[in-house]
């Protein structure tokens, strides 16, 4: 799983029939330590309900077609968590409570 | 399977995989003798991990072959605590404290 955050939503009108009802999310992938984007962006399909600013997890691959969500859609990108804290060695990277960073 | 280094812990509440007691460890890839790459991944931990261990993940749709995992959205697995990794007859990692 890759840590992301939600930058924004992609709307289409013309998909894949699966697709129909599915929010498509713009998140970019970032760096845990400085909780910076790497500026390597994907679209992803939600599960979760996120919203732009939240760090997210994503998973890829067929795992992308196991949430309730998705199951046997064409996606290959699923945001499957909202991820409330990182913590790496004892310190705290990230607290969403504490808002950004 | 990739090598790579308990860093963390990633905690979500809002999630969609149905496993309970779930634990998403912060893992970075490393080499063979546990070097770290500057790589980062969230894995799902099925082995008890701790911080600081070198582990082995099993990635892709490899994931959904164990019975935590079957049919659930998990891409990244914890499958092994790393003891010691050999290389053309040497020992390149050991455990701190193994007789390895």
């Amino acid at each position: 799983m890759v840590l992301a955050r939600v930058k924004g939503t992609v709307v289409s009108t013309q998909k894949a029939l699966q697709l129909d009802g599915l929010r498509l999310l713009l998140i970019e992938k970032i760096d845990p330590v400085t909780m910076n984007g790497k500026g390597d962006y994907v679209v992803a399909i939600d599960s979760v309900g996120a919203n732009a600013g939240e760090i997210v997890f994503y998973v890829t691959g067929s795992s992308a077609r196991m949430t309730d969500t998705t199951k046997g859609k064409p996606s290959d990108a699923t945001i499957i968590a909202i991820v409330d804290l990182v913590e790496q060695n004892g310190e705290y990277l990230y607290r969403k409570s504490d808002g950004e960073g | 399977m990739t090598f790579a280094r308990v860093v963390g812990t990633v905690v979500g509440v809002v999630r969609s995989d149905k496993i309970e007691d779930a634990r998403f460890l912060l893992v970075e890839i490393c080499d063979q003798t546990g070097k770290r790459g500057g790589d980062f991944l969230v894995a799902l931990d099925a082995v008890g991990a701790d911080r600081g261990q070198m582990v082995l993940l099993a990635q892709g749709s490899s994931c959904h072959w164990s019975k935590l995992t079957a049919n659930q959205p998990i891409d990244t697995l914890i499958v092994a605590i790393v003891e010691t990794v050999d290389e053309s007859d040497k020992v390149v990692y050991s455990v701190p404290g193994s007789d390895a």
